[in-house]
């Protein structure tokens, strides 16, 4: 499990508190209550998200088809130091095709959630680069982020890194 | 024969006197009432000026008053010269959290905030107005306060629900060039670090050493943990508890803590539980100190709790009108100190010791603004006047009696101003505390003058001397 090193500056300090690497089945267990979180945080913005609930059996089924597909990208990260083998954080993303549009491939980053204590001293970059590179690697030529509109910490997070909004997704309930 | 009453043990309540303390409650606030419908609000504006005939009016209005609005149309900052800007806060409340009552609306607050300008009157000197105002956000109160604050020389955030104070405090201070305090924030947490401070020196203990439990995480205890911090407590020695239990790392709603209340979820991060897990039990575990600033309910803080906590804890059951846990209760624990927030028992951590030497002192330097410096620096004078008459387990802090303390207060708030950098009026400590002397003591002058002449009705349920 050799770390494929970021080359830029922001991810060293990240690379000294966690560690990322592709999650494995049993990670799952780990992963499932980090994902929970992350939907659960999504319903803070917006009524719309609210997490149903059979969310957490939903979770499990989810993390095991990511892992069975190739076009995915499911990303464990592990605490280092005292917290070494403890998972802090889960990364979801995925390689759709674009048929009307070039680039034909996007890499969609669907959830990344970290543990409160390991966000900030460029954590969020280091995780952000290592799946765009790996969304890279299936091909993707362009990156896409999903996250609740009411999110303006993520957007932020996403607008300094050179992401702008490019579709919108308008919800009423029926 | 008050002083009889005061020596009885003032704090043995049992449930029988825990009634009659209700029924006192319920009695104040009939008079409350009655006193409030007999003299219909407690102000009038009194002009300092002589007024002998409309002539007089030719100067203090117009023709000749446009000749002041042209220096201060070329000079501004002269509205604090010229005017009575200098000396004049607005007392400004949404009426969102007041006393008790709670979220009771700015017409119910307006006595309440009366009752507020006149301590600050009483006890600082300052004109204070009250302004409850009828805004749906925070952000439509920062507008509302940044449209009035050409009158005012500070302001002074009142009864404003928390974590939403925060929020309008730093917004309020960051944008406006005159002092905002928030008294449930720093008014509470500068009397309480006050008395800490000298809590630890009864029982010699240093800050860097002491393990530290706060419970509740509302606008007091937030603060307190950030002074705390600033004076040296290690943080990882500081566990911070509300009504989930343990402020960790872990919990799961630290993210919804950091949508609603970064200033919470930053001190979750910072303290990291103090590492501790669990609930207040296991906080309390080898602790030296207790401060709750919580629930009004006696039975917070069981006796069991406080036995567990380090040798001679020190507990601070801050919870009005009921503390967290009597304090008969937590000596008997083994408690080596105790305060309250109540003036019945020993040791009354008041914010009414802080608030007004502190506009005092910020209005006589016209700071710009009330960093956390300040505040330490009212609490340190405030702690430094107690241990000079003589620190006791019962005489931790000044009482409201002792108010020969209040002018050494706005003097050291004032001349730490000037040595911050953000005093427009840069005297020496002196010539600050010869100034707030003077100050302070006006309205009392006043108020006996007016009383004397019967301008001022008496009460009218007191008997008055020589008609009984």
């Amino acid at each position: 499990m050799t770390h494929p090193g970021g080359s830029s500056a922001a991810s060293h300090g990240a690379e000294d508190r966690i560690r990322l690497r592709p999650a494995r089945r049993e990670d799952l267990p780990h992963l499932v209550p980090l994902l929970l979180r992350l939907k659960r945080l999504n319903e803070e913005f917006d009524p719309l998200l609210k997490v149903r609930a059979d969310a957490e059996e939903r979770a499990q089924a989810v993390l095991e088809a990511d892992l069975e597909n190739p076009q995915s990208v499911l990303l464990a990260a592990e605490g280092s130091g005292a917290d070494h083998g403890k998972l802090v954080g889960i990364v979801r993303a995925t390689v759709r095709e674009r048929p009307f549009y070039t680039p034909e491939k996007e890499g969609v980053i669907l959830d990344i959630y970290l543990l409160p204590l390991y966000r900030r001293h460029g954590v969020g970059e280091y995780l952000l680069e290592e799946t765009t590179r790996r969304l890279a690697e299936r091909g993707a030529g362009i990156v896409t982020a999903e996250f609740p509109t009411q999110n303006e910490i993520a957007a932020r997070f996403y607008a300094k890194r050179g992401f702008r909004p490019i579709t919108a997704l308008h919800a009423r309930t029926l | 024969m008050g002083d009889v009453a005061r020596s009885s043990p003032p704090d043995a309540v049992d449930p029988s006197s825990a009634e009659a303390e209700a029924n006192q409650t319920v009695e104040l606030g009939r008079r409350a009432v009655r006193l409030a419908r007999f003299y219909h609000g407690k102000f009038e504006t009194v002009p300092s000026v002589p007024v002998r005939s409309l002539e007089d009016f030719a100067v203090w209005y117009t023709p000749g008053i446009a000749a002041v609005s042209e220096e201060i149309r070329q000079e501004p900052e002269l509205s604090f010269d010229l005017t009575g800007r200098w000396n004049t806060i607005a007392i400004v409340t949404d009426g969102s959290r007041v006393l008790g009552l709670g979220d009771i609306g700015p017409e119910a607050a307006m006595p309440v905030m009366e009752g507020k300008a006149l301590l600050f009157r009483t006890l600082g000197g300052v004109n204070a107005v009250p302004l409850p105002l009828a805004v749906s956000s925070p952000e439509e109160l920062v507008e509302t306060v940044l449209h009035l604050a050409p009158a005012f020389g500070g302001i002074n955030l009142e009864d404003i629900a928390s974590p939403k104070c925060f929020h309008i405090l730093e917004e309020l201070a960051r944008r406006l060039p005159i002092p905002v305090w928030h008294d449930d924030q720093l008014g509470t947490a500068a009397a309480t670090v006050a008395g800490l401070l000298n809590a630890l020196k009864l029982t010699d203990r240093s800050l860097g050493e002491v393990r530290t439990v706060l419970l509740g995480a509302g606008a007091a205890n937030l603060v307190t943990a950030r002074l705390l911090v600033a004076l040296g407590h290690d943080p990882h020695r500081l566990t911070v508890v509300d009504h989930k239990g343990i402020l960790d790392a872990d919990r799961e709603d630290l993210d919804e803590l950091m949508l609603r209340n970064r200033w919470k979820y930053k001190l979750a991060l910072q303290t990291l539980g103090g590492g501790r897990r669990g609930s207040l039990s296991d906080a309390l575990v080898d602790a030296d100190v207790l401060v709750a600033a919580s629930t009004p309910d006696p039975n917070t803080v069981k006796p069991e709790m406080v036995r567990s906590m380090r040798a001679r804890p020190i507990v601070f059951a801050l919870a009005n009108p009921v503390p967290e846990i009597w304090p008969t209760t937590a000596r008997e624990a083994g408690a080596a100190i105790v305060a309250t927030g109540r003036g019945d028992f020993p040791n009354q951590v008041n914010n009414s010791l802080v608030f007004p030497a502190v506009f005092r002192g910020v209005l006589d330097a016209r700071a710009s603004r009330i960093p956390d410096e300040i505040v330490l620096a009212a609490a340190k004078e405030l702690a430094r006047h107690a241990a000079e008459r003589g620190l006791t387990p019962e005489h931790l802090l000044p009482t409201m009696e002792e108010r020969e303390v209040f002018p050494f207060v706005a003097a050291a708030v004032a001349t730490e101003a000037v040595r911050l950098g953000i005093a427009r009026r840069k005297l020496s400590h002196e010539e600050f505390l010869a100034q707030a002397r003077e100050r302070m003591s006006r309205p009392a002058a006043l108020s006996k003058a007016l009383t004397d002449a019967g301008l001022i009705h008496p009460m009218p349920d007191e008997p008055r001397e020589g008609v009984e």
